[in-house]
């Protein structure tokens, strides 16, 4: 028997089920491009946050210093020998400039400086990385393989500092890996309560299908199809709603949030990966709410 | 060729709806299942079609034991068992034609073929010229030959109806019944659940007689009517 016969057969009673009941079906349209409209809000945010990340991040660096008596052309083959190692950018630090900035530091309590017999204060290099390897992991080695260098008396960058950054990073993203997961199944559970109506309503021709010798297969397809599309659906209203949201506030947020942005950056609210994520996603739910629903329907 | 071997069927709380059945149905033969209501008519339909499990015993249809059968292969068995129901079970929002290729759609026929086995199955019914028809404007005669088009259309060996002729008037009930006569001539096994008693007087047919749930009589048509006589 066709293949082809069969799935234009399910093609034609999806849309057909749809047709006959479309407010069921617009309801569950709606249910999902609210929840993927969240989705891609949330989304966006978390970029913010993630650039509120690295702009904090901006401050960490690893700062060597060396063992007293260092000259200073030491200090600047070190410097180079960092910088070449790391990618990053390394600054020589002289004594005198790291006794300033102490000072400054001190502020009114700088004056006590003044009655050391020498400034105790050793040359140092400030060594700073690109913004993504700004994390324990990469810090942590570094520091550890300046520390091996002949010359160097020691070599810090905060960890703690950055740990906890990047715990609340971490924090974060799967906070909202959780929150979406429980949201995307009390979305698949409310979108299943609302497609077995749909599916109760069609009982009787359930019923003769089950009598002339339909499998459960062949029952379920037209259902999938109705959710898969439903879903596709959901997820192009979210993405226009996403849209017009970006076009009315974005450039407002943008004011807003500012000090979060560097300059140059935008913050995209329909970037390609997130039109497609939004696809994928939204064909899970609608498939998910249908298969549990009529498979909740074909057990009872 | 059905065959049942002390075949039980109770409902929890409830006496058995049939109880120690054991009959043999040869293929091509016509056979009511007569009784008063509760006695059991339906259920032992039921248990052909797999539309329920025997508590107990064995049902055989076609060589295949019903009581071991695989969810799975339910199904398979219905393609070869085409079913009548007294309330028809009609799709209201389908026409006559539509109505009949439900089963073809089911095998996945092609359209067009599909198109040609149901004008050929409306032609045998007396229904060609009532292809686009929507049921309700069919009366309950032509409703019912719609559902025995849509049982046959898909040549099963076997053909089940449950009170095919309950909602009708007497007229329409012979026409069923010679249609179901015809089908059966044909060559399909046919099975009519009915407790009309002038039914069996007019068609003298192999008759099995089911008393709460106990099979009575199973005679063929001269002790069925020596049975009626006396009865």
């Amino acid at each position: 028997m066709s293949v082809l016969a069969k799935t234009t057969y399910f093609w034609r009673s999806a849309v057909r089920g749809i047709a006959r009941r479309p407010f069921i079906h617009l309801v569950a349209v709606v249910t999902i491009a609210v929840v993927l409209f969240a989705a891609g809000l949330a989304r966006s945010a978390a970029q913010l946050v993630d650039s509120l990340l690295v702009a904090i991040g901006g401050d960490v660096e690893v700062t060597v210093y060396l063992k007293e008596g260092a000259t200073e052309s030491l200090a600047g083959e070190i410097a180079s020998e960092l910088a070449s190692k790391t990618g990053g950018s390394a600054v020589v630090v002289p004594p005198h400039a790291a006794m300033e900035r102490l000072r400054g530091e001190l502020g009114e309590l700088g004056d006590v400086l003044n009655d050391l017999p020498r400034n105790p204060l050793p040359y140092s290099i400030q060594l700073q990385l690109p913004a993504d390897r700004r994390t324990p992991q990469v810090l942590g080695p570094i520091a550890a393989e300046a520390r091996s260098i002949a010359g160097v008396a020691g070599a810090e960058f905060g960890e703690e500092a950055v740990a906890r950054l990047s715990s609340i990073s971490k924090a974060l993203r799967y906070g909202g890996v959780v929150a979406f997961t429980i949201i995307a199944f009390a979305t698949v559970f409310i979108i299943s309560a609302i497609l077995q109506l749909a599916i109760y309503s069609r009982r009787e021709e359930i019923e003769i299908q089950k009598l002339v010798g339909a499998t459960a297969r062949f029952v379920k397809a037209p259902f999938l199809i109705e959710g898969t599309m439903q879903g596709l659906v959901g997820a192009g209203v979210a993405m226009v709603g996403l849209w017009a949201f970006s076009a009315v506030f974005g450039p407002r947020l943008l004011v807003l949030f500012s000090f979060l942005v560097r300059p140059g950056d935008r913050v995209s609210l329909l970037a390609p990966s997130l039109v497609a994520e939004l696809l994928a996603l939204g064909c899970a739910l609608g498939l998910g709410g249908s298969f549990a629903a009529v498979g909740r329907f074909l057990k009872g | 060729m059905i065959q049942m071997f002390h075949v039980y069927k109770a409902y929890p709380g409830n006496p058995p709806s049939l109880a120690d059945i054991t009959l043999q149905i040869e293929k091509g033969e016509f056979v009511f299942v007569t009784g008063p209501s509760g006695a059991g008519k339906t259920t032992l339909l039921k248990l052909i079609f797999c539309a329920e499990k025997a508590t107990e015993g064995q049902v055989l249809v076609d060589g295949r034991n019903l009581v071991r059968i695989r969810d799975s292969a339910i199904p398979f068995l219905r393609r070869n068992v085409g079913v009548v129901f007294q309330d028809f079970k009609l799709l209201p929002q389908r026409t006559v034609a539509e109505n009949v290729a439900f089963t073809l759609e089911v095998l996945g026929v092609p359209r067009r073929e599909c198109r040609d086995r149901v004008m050929r199955m409306l032609k045998l019914v007396g229904l060609n010229h009532k292809a686009e028809v929507l049921p309700i404007r069919l009366s309950g005669g032509e409703q019912q030959r719609v559902v025995i088009a849509r049982a046959l259309v898909n040549d099963p060996t076997i053909l089940l109806a449950d009170e095919p002729t309950g909602n009708l008037d007497p007229a329409l009930t012979i026409e069923i019944m010679d249609l179901l006569c015809e089908v059966n001539v044909r060559g399909t096994t046919v099975l009519v659940a009915t407790h009309d008693t002038q039914l069996l007087g007019r068609y003298p047919k192999r008759t099995l007689r089911l008393d709460r749930g106990y099979l009575v009589s199973s005679q063929d048509d001269l002790a069925s009517r020596r049975w009626m006589a006396a009865g």
